[in-house]
Parts: structure tokens; C-alpha cells; sequence
């Protein structure tokens, strides 16, 4: 059973007028008000298994650090503009569903994320990388004996904040990407979902 | 029309609620100013708002606004962080996002609410939960050097405000370089000169809140 995730006060397609260079022109985009749901969910993933093989699934592309915000204005891989405003107690995921019709469906797809792999050579130099990396508000991951700091920057900037640890060789650096570790299975090259662990890429 | 439709019926009788903008930076940048300069253009526009004001341990900000007679008292809430600003706004903005609920409460159909940080350092910056977007307000008398020492506030901002730019020449202070050096930091993303005591920049920051999170022009 199918209900409107909308108020009927706020219609979802809504007028923008954009500057571009000197023309103003008028963009339709398309409001978004609510996550549907997962496309791993059953009631979902039945519908949008239909639409995936008759290629009427558009895909929006997030970068990971803007899945936090409410509201958003992106364009999917289709070329739909979408002005994304969820309530509070909703957030964007890896794999949320934000339009389900007949003829088409529109989901998330978390872009990768780039990551700074430190690896200290001591203990001593790991509790300062520790230190250093706490002190900057990094978001940063763990990995065994190695640091994982997410790049929302470029990073360059990271390392000439950690410049003492890096040209002394105590840390070494490289910059690695990987596909987003999230509740709903991720997508595959050929729409279908299925699971795979972290750092597995297509 | 096309319609979303969803298994959530709950979800779609709760609506998305206010747009909420974050407003940080030092102390004496101008955030108050720049509020009391962009209250009657978005009033003009036909923006539905109300702004909450963080200080360390008055309410000095928001009884400003309150006695400026540009806004309704009514929609001004304070917020006493009685610590570090940023732990209100990062760390624990319960207390934010509390005064946010309860304004959209007592002004139903609210579309903005303004959210202004204490004055705090270059290292400040909003939780994206209390927040779906910011503006860092720097100025041209706090130094040039400002983002040339990439703060995290400056860095990752939706918008920086550079205020105070009428002040460039008396504080030795070559504005082009310094609008320069911002974008560079940001990698190109906005960066916007104001004097908002002048009215100088103000409708380009109403234009960039209504095109972002209120998605109109």
C-alpha cells in the first residue's frame, strides 16, 4: 500500500529561476521531502528490482560529508534537479530511496570516500599522531595499527599539519579510496545489491 | 505533479520543518551586525524567520536584537552555552537544536531559523545535525593573514563572509589579496565581501541562503 509522502500544501516540483552568465533561465527541480526507505528493504527492493532492469532507476551521488545535511540541491546522474529537504529526524544514506513511481525510482549512491592512511612506526609516534589528529577535529577511521583520517580537503593540507611526523619519516602517508561501509548493500556495476566488504571496489 | 510516495505515512505528515543556517565566527566579526542587516531583506522577501542567538553566559546578543525593533521579540531565543561556544554548536547542540523545535512550534509554517554562535576561534565550526548549512564571518581588521591559517571554520563553511572590507585601508590591509587567498583555501567555494554596516554585500548573502537551503531566487 502506497502513500503520499508529501503534504498537500507543498507540491514537489517547484520553479527556480538560475543565473547563468548573464541569462536567467528557469530550472524545474523536483522537491524531495522524505526518505522513502532502504532499497535493501523488501517492500522497496521488489519495485525497484522492476525498474533497475528496465534502466528507469536514476542515481543522485552524494559526497559522504553532505549525507549529514537536510537539505540539498544535487543533480543525478539522469540530470534531475533535486532540492532535497527532509525532516530532522531523517537523514541521507547509502542507498536511500527518494522517489518511487511507476515509471521510475531515484536513490542514493554514497560517492566514494578518499582517506589518508597514516601508519605510525612506533607507539610513541602513533599516541602523537593520536594527539595531533584529536587536537584538529579530524574525522579519522581505525585500522589495526594504522589511522584512517576521511579528506573533505585536499591533502596537502592535511599533511602540512602533521609536518614533523611525516619528513622524519615517523608516519608515513598515503591517500586511498574506498566505497562506503553502510547498513544497506551497496550497488553494483549492474544495479543489483549485494554485499562486499570494506575496501572491495568495482 | 509528480508525487513522492512512500511505505513511511508518518514521515510525510511531519514535513521538513525550518531551514536552519548556522552564522559563526570570532568575536567582534560581525555576526550580530550581519543578522541585523539581513533581518529586513529577508523580511522584504517574504521570508518567514525567526533567529536564535548563542553567548557564553548573557543573553546580550539576543536582548540587541530584541530592542532593535527589526524583528518581533518574540522570535529571538537565547542560548547560554556557559562554556566554549563551539560545544554548543558541535559538540552537544542539544540545547540549539531544543530552541529551534521550540520556535518552529510557536511560529508554525517558520521556513528559516538563524542560528548565531557565540564568537569563538578560527576552529569553530556547526554539527550538520543542528544545521543544513553555514556562513563563517571573518573581517578585514582581524587581520589578513585570516586565511592564509586555514582554520577549520574558514575551510569548510558553505559561505565565508569577509565584513568590515570599508575598513581595508586603515588597517593596512590589500583586500583584493585577501579575497584572493580565501578562495584559493576554499578551492573556489563561495567567498563573499561585505560592509554590512554599510549595507554592502547583504543581498548577496539573502541570495545565497534563499538559492541553498530555501531554493529560491
Amino acid at each position: 500500500m502506497l502513500f503520499p509522502c508529501i503534504r498537500s500544501d507543498s507540491p514537489l516540483s517547484i520553479m527556480a529561476k538560475r543565473q547563468v552568465g548573464n541569462l536567467r533561465r528557469i530550472t524545474l527541480m523536483l522537491r524531495i521531502e522524505c526518505v522513502l526507505g532502504s532499497r535493501v528493504e523488501p517492500e522497496l527492493s521488489e519495485q525497484l528490482h522492476r525498474l533497475e532492469h528496465r534502466g528507469a532507476v536514476d542515481i543522485v551521488t552524494i559526497p559522504v560529508v553532505d549525507l549529514a545535511r537536510r537539505r540539498l540541491l544535487i543533480t543525478t546522474s539522469g540530470g534531475e534537479e533535486l532540492a532535497i529537504a527532509l525532516p530532522r529526524h531523517q537523514k541521507l544514506f547509502d542507498g536511500a530511496v527518494l522517489l518511487l513511481e511507476k515509471e521510475r525510482a531515484i536513490v542514493v549512491r554514497a560517492a566514494t570516500e578518499r582517506w589518508l592512511r597514516l601508519e605510525p612506526r612506533s607507539l610513541s609516534d602513533a599516541i602523537e599522531l593520536g594527539y595531533q589528529a584529536g587536537n584538529l577535529h579530524w574525522r579519522v577511521r581505525f585500522e589495526g595499527g594504522v589511522l584512517l583520517v576521511a579528506l573533505e580537503g585536499r591533502p596537502e593540507d592535511y599533511l602540512a599539519r602533521l609536518e614533523g611526523l611525516i619528513e622524519s619519516g615517523r608516519v608515513g602517508a598515503g591517500v586511498i579510496e574506498q566505497a562506503v561501509d553502510h547498513e544497506a548493500a551497496p550497488f553494483a556495476e549492474h544495479g543489483h545489491p549485494h554485499s562486499r566488504p570494506p575496501g572491495h571496489g568495482h | 505533479m509528480r508525487v513522492q510516495t512512500a511505505f513511511n505515512l508518518q514521515a510525510g505528515r511531519s514535513g521538513p520543518g525550518a531551514a536552519r543556517v548556522g552564522i559563526g565566527g570570532p568575536v567582534g566579526s560581525g555576526k550580530t551586525a550581519l543578522i541585523e542587516a539581513l533581518i529586513p531583506v529577508l523580511q522584504q522577501r517574504g521570508i518567514d524567520f525567526a533567529v536564535v542567538t548563542n553567548d557564553l553566559v548573557t543573553k546580550e546578543d539576543a536582548e540587541r536584537l530584541r530592542r532593535s525593533g527589526l524583528i518581533d521579540p518574540a522570535r529571538v531565543t537565547a542560548v547560554e552555552a556557559g562554556a566554549c561556544p563551539h560545544t554548543v554548536i558541535r559538540e552537544d547542540p542539544t540545547l540549539n537544536i531544543a530552541a529551534g523545535d521550540d520556535l518552529e512550534a510557536r511560529f508554525p509554517g517558520i521556513e528559516l531559523i538563524l542560528f548565531e554562535s557565540g564568537g569563538d576561534n578560527l576552529a569553530s565550526t556547526f554539527s550538520l545535525d543542528l544545521v543544513d548549512w553555514w556562513i563563517f564571518v571573518i573581517d578585514v581588521a582581524g587581520g589578513d593573514d585570516i586565511p592564509r591559517k586555514k582554520g577549520p571554520g574558514l575551510l569548510r563553511c558553505d559561505l565565508l563572509v569577509v565584513n568590515k572590507v570599508d575598513l581595508a585601508p586603515y588597517v593596512g590591509v590589500n583586500i583584493d589579496r585577501m579575497l584572493e587567498e580565501a578562495r584559493a583555501v576554499r578551492s573556489g567555494r563561495a567567498v563573499i565581501p561585505t560592509n554590512v554596516r554599510g549595507g554592502f554585500g547583504i543581498e548577496e548573502v539573502a541570495d545565497a541562503i534563499s538559492a541553498s537551503v530555501l531554493f529560491r531566487v
